[in-house]
C-alpha cells in the first residue's frame, strides 16, 4: 500500500465521469459512492480533521493552504452557527476543473461537503457557483434534491442525528469573487469586493460567523481520503504535495482535456498523455496554474508540477490550468488579452490594481499597436512592481506575473514592437 | 582755478545744445515700449469670444501686492462664458497696487492673463484705478461674439484646450 | 527580551505595548492602528481612506509602511491604517524603508494617472490632500502616456452635494460615512475596475449602467455636508460653495453653531465680511467631526436683503430710519411711560446667548420692574416651568446627561423628542452608542421615523397628546425597557412634552422612580442659556427663585438696588393675554415669530393693542410690521458670546466678522438702560458674563414631590377616526420655513417632502390612498398636502410644523396632540 504510485494517470476524482449517467444518484451509488459518509459520520470531528491533516490534503484552489489546518481552525464549540463554504466560481482563464467535476460527479461534492461539515460542526453549507456556468447549476440544484430523497442531506442523516443543508448560489459572474472574503460578501448579497482582514473567515466569516471557505476539488477528495485513508492519499505525488490532481490543458495539444495525474507530473509527461503539441508546432510558453502565474518556456518541460516545484522554479502552481502556446503565438499580445481580461476584472477597491491594470492595458494595447517605446517596457516593469504587493488581494499580484514573466522571458518580442515604432519615428523624423 | 575754466564749463553748456535730445515730448510724442514691456493686463478670448478666464485666482494667489480680485462662478447652458464649469465672474486689478511683475501672468493656466504695454495708468480719481473686468477684457476680434453663449469650437472645453493653436490660426483666416 | 532588559526599560502601562516605529521606542495603547500611533509620534504617513471616525478600509493603499513582527519581517508593506499594534512590533515607515517609500510614491503615481488636471478649477484647491501630497511625495512628471478615463462631469447626487466622478480616488470616506456615521446609504460604490465610481441608484438608472436597479432614491441626508468635507479631493463639492473662493482669500475663526441646543464646534470661513462657509469643528465631547447640513449652509440669513442695518421708528404710522440717539431715546421715553402706566412685558425669543439673555433679565428687572419675562416662544406650559426649575436648572455636563454619556448608557428612552430633526448632533451620537456599544434606544412617538430605524431602535407608538399614559404604561407594557433605565438608562424629553399635560411631571417621576438620568434637549440654540440667565417670570440669574426672599435680596445686592420685583411674573401666554387686553402697555421683543407663540392670533392681536412696541431684530418680521421702535443687531457671527447647550456644556464664540459695526443684544439693551437711567454694566458681552459670574450660582430647588404616579393608569385609550375628526401629530423639521435658512435654495432643496402621514386605515377611512391630496383642516384654515402611508396609530395624522404650505400653527391654530378634520382633498 505504501509504494509510491508511479501509473502516470492516476483516475480518482475522474474516475467515474465517463460513465453513462454519471451525475445520477444511481450511478454514483452503484460506483462506491456515499459509503464514505456513514464511516465519516462514525468517527468523532476531531478524527476527521486529524485524518484530513494527516493525509497532506492541500487546498486546490490555488494557494495550496492544507486543507486540515484550516479545518482546525474553526472553533470546537457550537456556540455560534458555523458555516462551509464551498467556492465553485471557477473563473481563472485557462481552469476547467471544477465545472466538469460538478457536472459529471456532482454528488462526490455534496458527499465531501457533508462529511466536511461534519468534520466542522457546521449544519449549513453553500456552494456558490458562478454565474455563468448555469447548466453546472441546475446539475447541482438536481443532486442536492436526489441526496435529500436518499436521506444523506436534511435533518438526522443517515439516523445519526446530524443535520445538514446545502445551498446551492449562482453568482453573477465576477472574477474577485472566487477571492474568498469577496465572495462572502457576495454571498450575503452585497458588492463583490475582498474584506479587510483580520478577521479571517474562521472567525468572522459568512454573517460573521465562523466559516472555513474550500474549493471544489478539495471537498470533492475528502470522500476518498475517508474511504481510502491518507495514507493511501499520499503514495501519489510528492512528499508535501500529496495526492492526485486533475490537470487541465488548453491551448495548442493534440488533445487538450482534464488529466488527473499525480501532484508533480511534469509537462513533458502531460503533453505525452495529451498527445503532444498540435500539428507538432513546437512549445514557446506556457502557464502553469492559469493566468495569475508567472509563464513558463520550453525549458521548463521538466519542472515537476507541485506547489513547491514550480515555486523553485519561479511561478506557481495556481489551480493547475496549463494553457500552452506554440511559436505562432505573440507573446505581447498574450500577455495583453490576459492584461485586459485584469483590467476588466479587477473589482476597483484598492487603487493599485483599479489604476495599474487600466495602465498597464493601455500600454500594452498601445505597444501590440505598434506605439510603444523601450521606455514604455521599464515603465511597465516599474508599475508591476508597484502593484505587486500593494494591492488590496491577490488580484493584484495575478495580474502582473504575466507581464513580468512574459518580458523577462521574451523581452526581444516586447523590444521588436518598440523597434518598429522607432523605425517609423525615424522615418518621420527624416522626412520633416 | 584757472582763469579758463568758467569757458570751460560753459563750453560743455554750449555743446550740449547741439547734441540730440533724450527727452520725449510725450503725450504728443507717443513712443512705443519694448514688446515685451509689463504694461495693463488683458483677459484674452477664445477664437469664438469666450473668455479663456476660469476664475482660478491663481493670479490672485501669486499676486505679491495683493492687486488682484476674482470671485469664480457656475457656467450653465444658458449662461455661459467660457468653455467648462468656471468662469471669472467678478474680476478687478488695483492698479495703485500692482507693481508689475507679470507673476500673475506666468500663474494663469489657460494664458488668459497677459499684459499689453499699455501704460498710461495714471488717474486723479483713486477708485478709477481698480479696472473690473469689462476693463481688462480684450475687445471682441472679428468672427468673436458677445458672452454668454454655447461653445462653438467644440463639444467641450478639451476641444478648446487640446485644440487651441489650431483653432485660433484657422480663426484667424477665416477672419476676413 | 532577557528580564535585565526589562528593568532598565520604562515599564509597559496596563493595556499598552511597546514599539518601535522608525527607530523610536513607543507605548501605545493596546489596539491602536499604527497609523494613529505615528501621528502621535509627529511621524506623518500619508493616506485618504484613513478616517479616524470611520471604520478602516485599507482602499487608497497609500500609507503602505514596512512591519516586523515577532523579529520577522512581513513579506509584503502593510497599510498603516489597517495593521494593531502589537508588542515588540517594528514600523518603518516612508522616512526609514525605501520599499515603504517606493511604494507609497507608486501608489501616489497611480492616484494620479487618471486625475484630471482640474487644479485650477476645483474647489478643493489649495486645500486637496491629494494636491498637497501629490507635490510632496509625487514624482514631478507623469509616465501616464495614455487617454485619461472620463465621466460627465459633475452629476448631481443630490441638489446640494455634486460629484465630479473623474476626480474621485475612490477612498470610500463618503460612503463609509454615510453608511456608518448617518445610516443614510443612499451613495454606493458602482462598476468596478477604472469604471468603479460613487454614484446613486439614480445615477446607476441615469446612465444606463445599473439596468436592474430599482426606483433610484436621490442622497438626501441631513449630514451631506459632511462628506463634502472629508472628501480628500474635490469630487464632491457643495452647489452652495462652488467657485465661491480659495482657502488664501479665507479668514477662518472658529464658532458655534447657532442653530440647535447641541452647540456644534464649527469654522466659519468668511471673505471681505461675507461668510463663505462653515466647516464642522472638532470636539470630541461634543459633536465629533461632524456638523448637521442646517449648521454647515444655513448662514447667508446674515446677509439678506431685508437685513436691518440702521434703527427704525414708527412716524406717523410708517418705520422710517433714525439715528440710533433719536431711537434709543424714544425707546427709553415711551418705555418708561408705558411701564409707569401698566407694565411691559419681554419676550427676548430662544435664539439669544447667555450673554444677551442676562441682559434681557437683567432690563426687565432694573430698568422695567418686572418679573414679565419668558424666552419661551414656543408651546409652554406652566408645568414646563416648575420641570425646568426643578429638574433642568444648574444641571452640568458633570452630573448630567452628556453627548459621551450616550454612549455609556445601556438604555436611552427618547420622550416627544425627534432627535434627528431636533438635535441632530445627538441622534448622531445615539446611532454612534447603538452601532458601537449596543445601546437600545426606545422612542415615544407616533411612528417609525427615520431615526428609529438608523437607531436601531423601538418605537413605542402612541395617540398624540397621550404620551403622559405611554409612559405610565411603561413598566406593565414594556417592562423590559422600565427594567434597563434603572441600570443605567437615560431618558430624553423634546420641546414639544410640554404640550403634553403631566408628560413632563410624569417623566420626572419616572427618572426619580427608576434612577434614570434625565435631560431636556429644547430645539433652539439659546433656551438653556436664557434659563440659567433668569429669563423667565419665576426666576432670577443664576437659578435663583423669585419666591425666595434671600435670594431675591442677594441679586439686588449685587447689583446695587434696594429691591426686585416680589411678584412672580407673566409667562408668555399671560403676558400676551395681558397686552391684548390693554394691561400691559409696553412690549420688549427679542428674535419672536408670532407664528411660533401658542397662539398667533393672539400674539398679533397682542402687538396691534400694546401701546409701544420695542422689537430689537436682525431682519424684518412679522413683529417688524408691529414695533414702534426697530433696533438691530448683531447676528452670531457678527458678536461674541456664549451659548449654553443642552447637557449645560458652554460653548463659548468669539467674533468672527469684526468692525461690522452692528451691536449685540446685551450692548443695545445696555445703552436703552442708560437712557432710561439705570445701569445694566452689560457693555460687552465679556462684561456682561462678567457681572453674571460674580452673581454665582444658587444650589439648584429640590424638587417637590407635588405629584404622583399613577401606574394602574389604563393604556392609551383608543381614539379612531370619527366624524372626519382625528388627532394631529406635529414637530418641526431640521430643513424647514425657519427663517435661519432663508437665502439657501440648495439647502431647501434638500429637505425632506412636505406630506401628510397617515395609517392606511385612516387613509382608506377619508379613501384616500398614497400620494392624493388630503385636506387637515380646522375652524380657523385648511392645509392640504399628499398622503403618505406610515406607521402611524389609526386616527392619527401627522404634519411638519412649519414645512412649506404645512404652516400648523399659522394656518390651524393648534399643535401637537389636538383634534383636526381630515378628509380627502383635490376637486376643489
Amino acid at each position: 500500500m505504501t509504494e509510491p504510485v508511479t501509473d502516470p494517470l492516476t483516475p480518482v476524482l475522474t474516475k467515474r465521469w465517463t460513465e453513462p449517467d454519471a451525475w445520477s444518484i444511481e450511478t454514483y451509488r452503484r460506483l462506491g459512492g456515499y459509503t464514505a459518509l456513514p464511516k465519516a459520520l462514525r468517527a468523532s470531528p476531531e478524527q476527521l480533521v486529524a485524518l484530513v491533516k494527516d493525509s497532506g490534503l492541500r487546498g486546490r484552489g490555488g494557494a495550496g493552504f492544507p486543507a486540515g489546518v484550516k479545518w482546525s481552525f474553526m472553533p470546537k464549540d457550537e456556540d455560534k452557527p458555523h458555516y462551509l463554504v464551498v467556492n465553485a466560481d471557477e473563473g481563472e482563464p485557462g481552469t476547467c476543473k471544477d465545472i466538469p467535476l460538478m457536472m459529471a460527479d456532482p454528488h462526490s461534492l455534496i458527499e465531501g461537503c457533508v462529511i466536511a461539515a461534519y468534520a466542522m460542526r457546521s449544519h449549513r453549507c453553500f456552494i456558490y457557483v458562478r454565474g455563468e456556468a448555469l447548466h453546472c447549476y441546475r446539475r447541482l440544484h438536481n443532486a442536492v434534491r436526489e441526496a435529500h430523497a436518499a436521506g444523506f442531506l436534511g435533518e438526522n442523516v443517515l439516523g445519526t442525528g446530524f443535520d445538514i443543508e446545502i445551498t446551492v448560489h449562482a453568482g453573477a459572474g465576477a472574477y474577485i469573487c472566487g477571492e474568498e472574503t469577496a465572495l462572502l460578501d457576495s454571498l450575503e448579497g452585497r458588492r463583490g469586493q475582498p474584506r479587510l482582514k483580520p478577521p479571517f473567515p474562521a472567525a468572522a466569516g459568512l454573517y460573521a460567523q465562523p466559516t472555513t471557505v474550500n474549493n471544489v476539488e478539495t471537498i470533492a477528495s475528502v470522500p476518498f481520503i475517508v474511504n481510502a485513508g491518507s495514507a493511501w492519499f499520499k503514495r501519489m505525488g510528492r512528499e508535501k504535495s500529496p495526492g492526485p490532481k486533475i490537470f487541465s490543458l488548453s491551448g495548442h495539444v493534440e488533445k487538450p482535456g482534464q488529466y488527473e495525474a499525480p501532484m508533480g507530473t511534469t509537462l513533458r509527461q502531460l503533453l505525452d498523455l495529451a498527445g503532444g503539441m498540435k500539428d507538432g508546432i513546437p512549445l514557446k510558453f506556457w502557464t502553469p496554474g492559469g493566468s495569475s502565474t508567472p509563464m513558463f518556456t520550453a525549458e521548463h518541460l521538466d519542472v515537476p508540477l507541485d506547489f513547491e516545484g514550480a515555486v523553485e522554479a519561479g511561478s506557481i502552481l495556481g489551480t493547475t490550468a496549463l494553457q500552452i502556446f506554440n511559436e505562432t503565438v505573440s507573446v505581447p499580445w498574450a500577455v495583453m488579452k490576459w492584461t485586459q481580461f485584469y483590467e476588466h476584472e479587477s473589482c476597483g477597491k484598492c487603487t493599485p490594481c483599479r489604476e495599474g491594470t487600466f495602465w498597464l492595458a493601455k500600454v500594452l494595447e498601445r505597444m501590440v499597436d505598434g506605439h510603444g517605446t523601450e521606455e514604455d517596457i521599464d515603465t511597465m516593469l516599474d508599475v508591476c512592481d508597484n502593484i505587486f504587493g500593494r494591492s488590496f488581494c491577490a488580484l493584484g499580484d495575478g495580474a502582473v506575473s504575466p507581464i513580468q514573466s512574459g518580458i523577462k522571458y521574451f523581452r526581444d518580442e516586447f523590444l521588436a514592437l518598440c523597434e518598429q515604432n522607432k523605425a517609423e519615428r525615424e522615418l518621420a523624423g527624416a522626412r520633416a | 582755478m584757472g582763469v579758463l575754466d568758467p569757458l570751460k564749463g560753459f563750453g560743455i553748456t554750449f555743446a550740449t545744445m547741439f547734441r540730440k535730445v533724450a527727452t520725449e515730448q510725450y503725450p504728443e510724442d507717443y513712443r512705443p515700449t519694448e514688446q515685451r514691456y509689463h504694461g495693463r493686463h488683458q483677459l484674452n478670448r477664445h477664437p469664438d469670444g469666450l473668455e479663456k478666464c476660469v476664475g482660478c485666482e491663481l493670479c490672485a494667489w501669486a499676486c505679491p501686492a495683493d492687486a488682484i480680485f476674482v470671485e469664480g462662478g457656475d457656467n450653465t447652458e444658458e449662461q455661459r462664458y467660457s468653455p467648462g464649469e468656471r468662469y471669472g465672474a467678478d474680476y478687478q486689478i488695483n492698479y495703485l497696487r500692482c507693481i508689475g511683475c507679470g507673476l500673475c501672468i506666468e500663474a494663469c493656466p489657460t494664458r488668459s492673463l497677459t499684459m499689453t504695454n499699455f501704460y498710461e495708468l495714471a488717474n486723479d480719481d483713486r477708485q478709477n484705478l481698480i479696472y473690473t473686468k469689462e476693463q481688462l477684457m480684450a475687445p471682441l476680434l472679428p468672427g468673436m461674439e458677445q458672452p454668454p453663449h454655447p461653445m462653438r469650437l467644440g463639444e467641450d472645453e478639451q476641444d478648446y484646450y487640446v485644440n487651441g493653436p489650431e483653432l485660433a490660426r484657422k480663426a484667424q483666416e477665416e477672419a476676413p | 527580551m532577557t528580564t535585565v532588559e526589562e528593568t532598565t526599560q520604562t515599564p509597559v502601562p496596563e493595556g499598552h505595548v511597546r514599539l518601535t516605529i522608525d527607530g523610536r521606542e513607543v507605548i501605545a495603547p493596546k489596539g491602536e492602528l499604527i497609523i494613529r500611533t505615528a501621528e502621535r509620534e509627529g511621524i506623518e504617513i500619508p493616506r485618504f481612506c484613513d478616517h479616524p471616525l470611520l471604520d478602516p478600509a485599507a482602499a487608497c493603499r497609500q500609507c503602505l509602511v514596512e512591519v516586523e513582527m515577532n523579529g520577522r519581517a512581513m513579506p509584503k508593506p502593510q497599510p498603516a491604517c489597517a495593521i494593531t499594534i502589537s508588542d515588540g512590533m517594528v514600523v518603518h515607515t516612508q522616512h526609514g524603508s525605501e520599499v515603504a517609500r517606493k511604494a507609497q510614491e507608486g501608489v501616489m503615481e497611480l492616484l494620479l494617472i487618471n486625475h484630471p488636471l482640474d487644479c485650477p478649477i476645483c474647489d478643493k484647491g489649495g486645500e486637496c490632500p491629494l494636491q498637497n501630497q501629490a507635490l510632496r511625495h509625487g514624482r514631478a512628471e507623469s509616465r501616464f502616456r495614455d487617454q485619461k478615463r472620463t465621466f460627465t462631469k459633475p452629476i448631481e447626487v443630490s441638489k446640494q452635494v455634486l460629484l465630479d466622478r473623474e476626480r474621485c480616488v475612490l477612498c470610500q470616506r463618503c460612503t463609509r460615512f454615510s453608511a456608518e456615521i448617518a445610516g443614510d446609504p443612499f451613495i454606493e460604490l458602482l462598476e468596478r475596475g477604472a469604471h468603479q465610481q460613487i454614484g446613486t441608484a439614480k445615477t446607476a438608472d441615469a446612465e444606463g449602467w445599473g439596468a436592474v436597479t430599482p426606483q433610484g432614491q436621490p442622497y438626501q441626508s441631513y449630514f451631506s455636508g459632511n462628506a463634502i468635507q472629508i472628501c480628500p479631493v474635490g469630487a464632491l463639492t457643495s452647489a452652495a460653495y462652488r467657485f465661491r473662493s480659495r482657502p488664501f482669500d479665507l479668514v477662518s475663526a472658529p464658532s458655534v453653531c447657532e442653530h440647535c441646543s447641541s452647540g456644534c464646534a464649527e469654522r466659519t470661513d468668511f471673505r471681505r465680511g461675507k461668510v463663505m462657509r462653515k466647516l464642522a469643528g472638532e470636539d470630541p465631547e461634543v459633536n465629533e467631526e461632524w456638523i448637521c447640513d442646517k449648521g454647515r449652509f444655513a448662514f447667508r440669513y446674515v446677509t439678506a436683503d431685508d437685513r436691518i442695518t440702521r434703527p427704525l421708528v414708527r412716524e406717523n404710522g410708517k418705520l422710517r430710519e433714525a439715528s440710533w440717539t433719536e431711537a434709543l431715546r424714544i425707546a427709553a421715553d415711551r418705555l418708561a411711560e408705558a411701564r409707569d402706566n401698566g407694565g411691559v412685558g419681554v419676550l427676548p425669543g430662544g435664539r439669544l446667548t447667555v450673554e444677551d439673555a442676562y441682559a434681557y433679565a437683567k432690563f426687565a428687572r432694573i430698568s422695567l420692574h418686572t418679573n414679565d419675562i419668558d424666552f419661551r416662544a414656543r408651546p409652554h406650559s406652566a408645568e414646563e416651568l416648575d420641570f425646568l426649575t426643578t429638574n433642568v436648572l444648574g444641571t452640568t455636563p458633570e452630573d448630567g446627561v452628556t453627548f459621551t454619556g450616550l454612549e455609556r448608557a445601556n438604555t436611552v428612552l427618547c420622550v416627544a423628542l425627534e432627535p434627528e430633526e431636533e438635535a441632530p448632533a445627538v441622534f448622531l451620537r445615539l446611532r454612534k452608542a447603538a452601532r458601537k456599544a449596543g445601546t437600545k434606544v426606545v422612542h415615544i412617538g407616533q411612528f417609525s421615523t427615520p431615526a428609529v430605524d438608523k437607531t436601531f431602535g423601538t418605537l413605542l407608538a402612541c395617540i398624540p397628546g397621550e404620551e403622559t399614559n405611554a409612559v405610565l404604561g411603561l413598566r406593565e407594557h414594556a417592562a423590559d425597557v422600565y427594567a434597563q433605565l434603572g441600570e443605567g438608562g437615560v431618558i430624553l424629553l423634546g420641546e414639544r412634552a410640554a404640550e403634553v399635560p403631566g408628560l413632563l411631571s410624569t417623566v420626572a417621576g419616572l427618572a426619580r422612580e427608576t434612577g434614570a438620568q434625565l435631560a431636556w434637549i429644547p430645539r433652539r440654540a439659546g433656551e438653556r442659556g436664557a434659563l440659567e440667565a433668569g429669563a423667565l417670570p419665576t426666576l432670577l440669574p443664576g437659578g435663583r427663585r423669585v419666591d425666595d426672599t434671600e435670594a431675591r435680596a442677594e441679586v439686588a445686592a449685587a447689583w446695587g438696588l434696594e429691591a426686585l420685583p416680589e411678584l412672580a411674573g407673566k409667562d408668555a401666554s399671560a403676558i400676551l393675554t395681558a397686552a391684548a387686553n390693554g394691561k400691559l402697555h409696553g412690549l420688549v421683543l427679542g428674535g419672536v415669530d408670532p407664528d411660533d407663540l401658542p397662539n398667533p392670533e393672539l400674539a398679533r392681536e397682542a402687538l396691534a393693542r400694546a401701546e409701544f412696541v420695542v422689537s430689537l431684530e436682525l431682519r424684518r418680521t412679522a413683529v417688524t410690521e408691529y414695533a414702534d421702535v426697530v433696533l438691530p443687531v448683531a447676528a452670531a457671527v457678527e458678536k461674541s458670546g456664549t451659548y449654553l447647550n443642552w447637557e449645560g456644556r458652554p460653548r463659548p464664540f468669539d467674533i468672527a466678522i469684526e468692525n461690522t459695526g452692528i451691536l449685540s443684544d446685551c450692548r443695545v439693551l445696555d445703552t436703552l438702560a442708560v437712557e432710561m437711567d439705570t445701569d445694566l454694566f452689560t457693555q460687552t458681552p465679556q462684561a456682561a458674563l462678567a457681572d453674571l459670574d460674580r452673581l454665582g450660582t444658587v444650589e439648584p430647588p429640590v424638587a417637590q414631590p407635588g405629584w404622583t404616579i399613577e401606574f394602574e393608569g389604563e393604556g392609551p385609550p383608543k381614539s379612531p377616526l370619527r366624524h372626519g375628526k382625528a388627532r394631529l401629530a406635529t414637530w418641526h423639521r431640521l430643513l424647514d420655513n425657519g427663517s435661519l435658512q432663508d437665502n439657501e435654495p440648495h439647502l431647501a432643496q434638500t429637505a425632506r417632502e412636505t406630506v401628510v402621514k397617515l395609517s392606511t386605515a385612516t387613509a382608506q377611512g377619508i379613501g384616500v390612498g398614497a400620494g392624493d391630496p388630503v385636506v387637515v383642516s380646522t375652524h380657523q384654515g385648511r392645509i392640504e398636502l399628499p398622503a403618505e402611508i406610515a406607521d402611524l396609530p389609526d386616527g392619527v395624522v401627522w404634519l411638519p410644523a412649519n414645512s412649506g404650505p404645512s404652516t400648523v400653527r399659522a394656518s390651524l391654530g393648534v399643535g401637537h396632540g389636538d383634534l383636526v378634520d381630515v378628509r380627502a382633498g383635490g376637486g376643489e
